[in-house]
């Protein structure tokens, strides 16, 4: 390589990962008063006017969205993927808390409902049984019985004190502190930190 | 009724008060959750015309609360005489006093409403599942009265159309079933018509959300789908057969099960049941197994005896002065000897047989899995991995022989011996033993306390364990990008850190076992020196032999040693049970795909393919196809094109039948595959797929494989065909080269040349070519077509690509998009419509054109 070609390409400044893709943020947008996220009956809407691949805004309605945690396990209100229902990303909300009382809790009633997961207060028993655990837990809605496959594999470790347990049809568990759990259900627990 | 859930009483007393009998529901089912995701019991009603939402909670009344508004008892005891001596109480006295009788016996439930909503099934269509991540909706297109009364118009024509086209199927496989019986030509078919009439017209309507669930009810609510949009087609509500033999709940307790696809509650488990089963594997070795258990009984008689023998009999008869034997030293130490000897050979017997038997059963038990597992239909193999499968059969085979090997005769001896030794003890010194066995429940108690505890921290240590060699494994097959990245300092501490807390769980857990185990030794210990304490004395007082003593203390470890043994026991027996378990679903798995008994036998087939309405997915939920209809004429060639994953090979594997279809049927010749024998559909079927599998062995051996007896001059043949004799022929051993694991290792293009030269030997009317050339450069791909579309002449032939050059010589071409058929027609139709085709064709054709190759 010559040496003048070799200054020039120094002489260019790298592009920084944001000019190369953009990320349609939705916040923004709502703050911009572009985009309104409204309930259509039991279904969350979304009515925005986002720029399209030419860079003109093109005012456009969704009569179902869904969400999509980014970071599930993270901060549960940043980075949610908005998508219509082939499941094609519309936008991300960036975080959640930017956007005005009304709307966010209509957005935070439809994430509480898809990621549905009761708080484990207490658990009562663990049964290990050919190949299954069967489990006896006190949670927020109250008590509750699952059956977890190949337990070990099925807690989802976040932290060293905070799991999720899976149970065998896909349902979530949550316990937030393994420590603020009474003797007696960390006890039982214990087996599969 | 179908009734995907069981309808509670309660709910049946709330719905009889609204009107509705339980007579009038069809099928059934609870939700967990209403529409407002409330955690609830919300039931879905079908009814002749409606579709009921009943959302409650179960409340229940203990007998305690009820008790607690009771009158005091001697009111209710007043009362009682009062309606025995005739007269009978006032009306709110007897209400009380039936309550107070059904409290006595059980709680008193009851469904609390908290959400009703009605729909009319007419406006109703098209019922579909929304996965959500830990919560599921139901969801339905509402139809208002206009576009109600139109799909009711379409669904009575479709009615009407599928009763005429199954009468006609039905004439025409019986006239090919009679045309075969008298040795009569085939019967000609009659030709489809409406080819393009595949699109239905949609009707639009508006989703509506019905419900949300749980993933719990997942389950039910398709199945509760999958009726509910059946009985809008055909009008009839009838509980398949499959869904029945697939029973959701035990038949003994009405749990669910754990996991539909494994069929064990854990709390009816029939263990004996289990037991009674294996056993039968050694029922064939009858003899042995009696020999098996006289040595038993043999060895735990010798083992009670022996003690007393040198030790009682010997202090007190022989070296005692007053002793019956006294001096006759070689005479006892000859028995000694004797027993020992006796003993050694009984056991020396016992092995043998028992690995005579147990390498029998085993080689039994895996013929008989290894069986099973063949007559299988392939997604038993694709729901689990292949490689898992058979080291579990192994492993489980390995558990059972171990447990009726080593196990089960050891701890048969041992608790014979231990039960007539503590008899003995007691009828020798009644007292004393009753002192010695004092400590027995607390040593039993101590040492199950121990296996939990040792177990946890066992399972603790080899977690840890797990971790660092799979973190280990992951560094070192990653380690360019370790250097890559220039990370080693971080995976160094990551390793130390994993390390670091094994070492931890590993001393804990040593720590534990090196207190844990000597003290229980302690204990037994002080069992002994109880025995010691107390026996001596009485020794001392002449009250007792020192030779009594003696035997008494060897039976006292008789009963100590094997203790552990004992209490292991039951963990090995559940383990040994659950193989036996894993085992047995293996044996008693039932193909999903089956030859119907009496199957239509049609050994040449003349071609014609026909997909009617076809539906399928692997998962049950994503449909990987969806309604896709088309016929292939005899002797034509058909492109199929699409995206990867679009469903193209699944279209190939529903023909030969690796999958039944879903909904809808296939049709060769005009009759349904379902029908057709195995042997006659794959005879005339020919598959080379994406994934070409040689087996180890010779390319003789594999291009013979499809039809074994194929002369040397018929292999060159094929591999002419193929384009492959002329690298066979590069090769120094030409045919008989040897290929496989640890053998010649041939490139991607090469295997699937053999492969298409195994296909191409079994000379099949209907070949199918699923991206069979995708690994060759274009100009062998060129070669090969040209000679295959000799051969395809009369053949009809299923192409499958992504690559459009490969799609040439196609008659017509089906685009696949998302398990749909949205195209179909000739490559100058589907140019001409500028649509998915044309776009994919444009982008292929731009692709060549920038780097300068324009056609």
């Amino acid at each position: 390589m010559s040496d003048s070609r070799k200054s020039e390409a120094n002489n260019r400044p790298a592009s920084a990962l944001r000019d190369v893709v953009k990320i349609v943020k939705l916040d923004d947008e709502v703050a911009a008063g572009n985009a309104v996220f409204y309930k259509n009956k039991d279904f969350l809407a979304l009515r925005a006017k986002l720029e399209n691949e030419n860079g003109e805004r093109e005012e456009k309605n969704w009569d179902r969205v869904f969400l999509h945690r980014a970071f599930p396990f993270d901060d549960p209100y940043e980075y949610i993927s908005v998508l219509d229902k082939d499941q094609n990303e519309i936008g991300i909300i960036g975080d959640l808390r930017n956007i005005e009382p009304n709307m966010r809790k209509l957005i935070e009633e439809e994430l509480e409902r898809k990621y549905y997961t009761p708080t484990i207060k207490a658990i009562k028993q663990i049964k290990e049984r050919y190949g299954f655990s069967h489990w006896k837990v006190e949670t927020d809605i109250g008590p509750l019985q699952f059956t977890v496959q190949d337990t070990y594999r099925s807690i989802i470790r976040v932290t060293s004190t905070r799991l999720f347990v899976v149970d065998m049809n896909g349902n979530r568990y949550e316990i937030p502190d393994i420590h603020e759990l009474d003797r007696k259900s960390y006890r039982m627990i214990e087996l599969y930190l | 009724m179908i009734e995907l859930s069981k309808l509670p009483r309660e709910l049946i007393a709330k719905l009889a008060e609204k009107g509705i009998a339980e007579s009038d529901i069809k099928m059934c089912v609870r939700s967990d959750m209403n529409s407002d995701g409330v955690y609830c019991d919300n039931w879905l009603l079908v009814t002749e015309d409606d579709l009921i939402v009943i959302g409650g909670i179960k409340t229940v009344t203990p007998k305690k609360r009820l008790l607690g508004r009771m009158p005091d008892q001697s009111f209710v005891a007043a009362a009682a005489e009062s309606e025995r001596a005739g007269k009978g109480p006032a009306g709110a006295v007897k209400r009380m006093l039936r309550k107070y009788r059904e409290a006595k016996s059980r709680v008193i439930y009851d469904f609390e409403q908290i959400s009703y909503q009605y729909y009319p099934l007419a406006n109703l269509k098209n019922f579909f599942i929304e996965e959500l991540i830990s919560t599921c909706r139901l969801c339905a297109t509402m139809l208002d009265d206009e576009n109600a009364k139109l799909e009711a118009e379409r669904v009575e024509r479709a009615r009407a159309e599928r009763k005429e086209r199954e009468e006609r199927e039905k004439r025409l496989a019986e006239a090919i079933r009679r045309a075969i019986e008298e040795g009569r030509p085939m019967p000609e078919v009659e030709k489809e018509e409406n080819k393009q009439g595949f699109q239905q017209p949609e009707i639009k309507g508006e989703v509506v959300l019905i419900t949300r669930f749980t993933n719990a009810c997942r389950t039910d609510m398709r199945l509760f789908v999958k009726y509910i949009n059946r009985y809008h087609e055909t009008g009839e509500l009838e509980f398949d057969e499959e869904d029945k033999k697939q029973e959701l709940f035990c038949p003994k307790c009405g749990q669910r099960y754990a996991d539909p696809e494994r069929k064990i509650c854990p709390r009816c488990v029939d263990k004996g049941k289990i037991i009674a089963r294996f056993a039968t594997f050694f029922a064939k070795y009858k003899a042995y197994v009696g020999i098996s258990l006289m040595m038993l009984l043999l060895s735990s008689a010798l083992g009670v005896i022996a003690p007393y023998v040198s030790s009682g009999f010997y202090y007190d008869q022989v070296l005692d002065k007053n002793g019956k034997f006294y001096g006759e030293l070689l005479l006892v130490l000859g028995i000694v000897v004797g027993t020992r000897l006796l003993s050694m050979f009984i056991s020396m017997v016992m092995g043998w047989v028992s690995a005579y038997i147990s390498a029998h059963v085993v080689y039994d038990l895996k013929k008989v899995i290894f069986g099973a597992i063949e007559r299988l239909s392939i997604s038993f193999f694709t729901g689990r991995q292949t490689g898992g499968l058979m080291n579990q059969v192994n492993r489980d085979a390995n558990n059972i022989y171990w447990f009726f090997v080593d196990g089960l005769p050891y701890f048969l001896v041992n608790i014979i011996q231990a039960i007539v030794v503590i008899v003995l003890m007691f009828m020798m010194e009644f007292w004393l033993t009753l002192l010695a066995v004092v400590v027995f429940p607390f040593v039993v108690m101590l040492i199950v306390w121990l296996f939990d505890h040792a177990e946890k921290l066992w399972a603790h240590q080899y977690s840890r364990s797990r971790e660092l060699n799979s973190m280990l494994s992951d560094v070192l097959t990653g380690v360019r990008v370790v250097k890559a990245f220039s990370k080693e300092k971080r995976e160094m501490a990551r390793f130390k850190a994993h390390s670091d807390e094994l070492a931890n769980a590993d001393r804990t857990l040593r720590r534990f076992e090196n207190t844990a185990y000597p003290a229980t030794s302690f204990l037994l210990y002080v069992g002994n020196i109880i025995v010691w304490l107390v026996g001596g004395w009485k020794v001392i007082k002449g009250e007792m032999t020192y030779g009594t003593l003696l035997v008494f203390v060897s039976y006292m470890n008789m009963i100590w040693s094997p203790m552990y043994f004992f209490v292991d026991m039951t963990n090995w027996a559940s383990n040994c049970l659950n193989s036996m378990h894993r085992l047995m679903e293996i044996m008693d798995a039932v193909p999903e795909v089956a030859e119907r008994e009496n199957p239509v036998r049609m050994p040449n087939m003349q071609g014609r393919v026909t997909f009617r309405n076809v539906s399928f997915s692997y998962d049950k939920n994503r449909k990987v196809i969806d309604g896709i209809s088309f016929t292939i004429e005899p002797g034509q060639i058909i492109g199929i094109v699409g995206h990867t994953g679009a469903g193209k090979s699944t279209l190939a594997n529903l023909l030969i039948r690796l999958y039944d279809v879903a909904e809808g049927e296939i049709l060769i010749d005009g009759v349904n595959i379902k029908d057709i024998a195995f042997e006659d559909l794959r005879k005339n079927i020919a598959i080379v797929s994406q994934e070409t599998y040689l087996f180890s062995g010779t390319i003789l051996d594999n291009i013979r494989y499809a039809k074994p007896d194929a002369t040397y001059e018929e292999v060159i043949e094929a591999a002419k065909i193929a384009g492959a004799h002329s690298f066979i022929m590069k090769m120094p051993d030409a045919y008989l080269t040897r290929i496989g694991f640890g053998y010649k290792d041939l490139s991607g293009g090469e295997r699937q040349r053999i492969s298409i030269a195994r296909a191409i030997l079994r000379n099949p009317n209907i070949l199918i070519l699923d991206e069979a050339t995708a690994s060759m450069d274009t100009e062998t791909e060129r070669q090969i077509q040209a000679a295959l579309s000799k051969l395809v002449v009369g053949r009809t032939t299923i192409m499958i690509a992504h690559r459009l050059s490969t799609l040439r010589d196609a008659d017509y071409l089906i685009v696949i998009e998302n398990g749909k058929m949205p195209e179909f027609g000739t490559h100058a139709e589907l140019i001409s419509k500028k649509g998915i085709y044309y776009n994919l064709y444009r982008l292929q054709l731009e692709a060549l054109r920038s780097i300068g190759v324009a056609e």
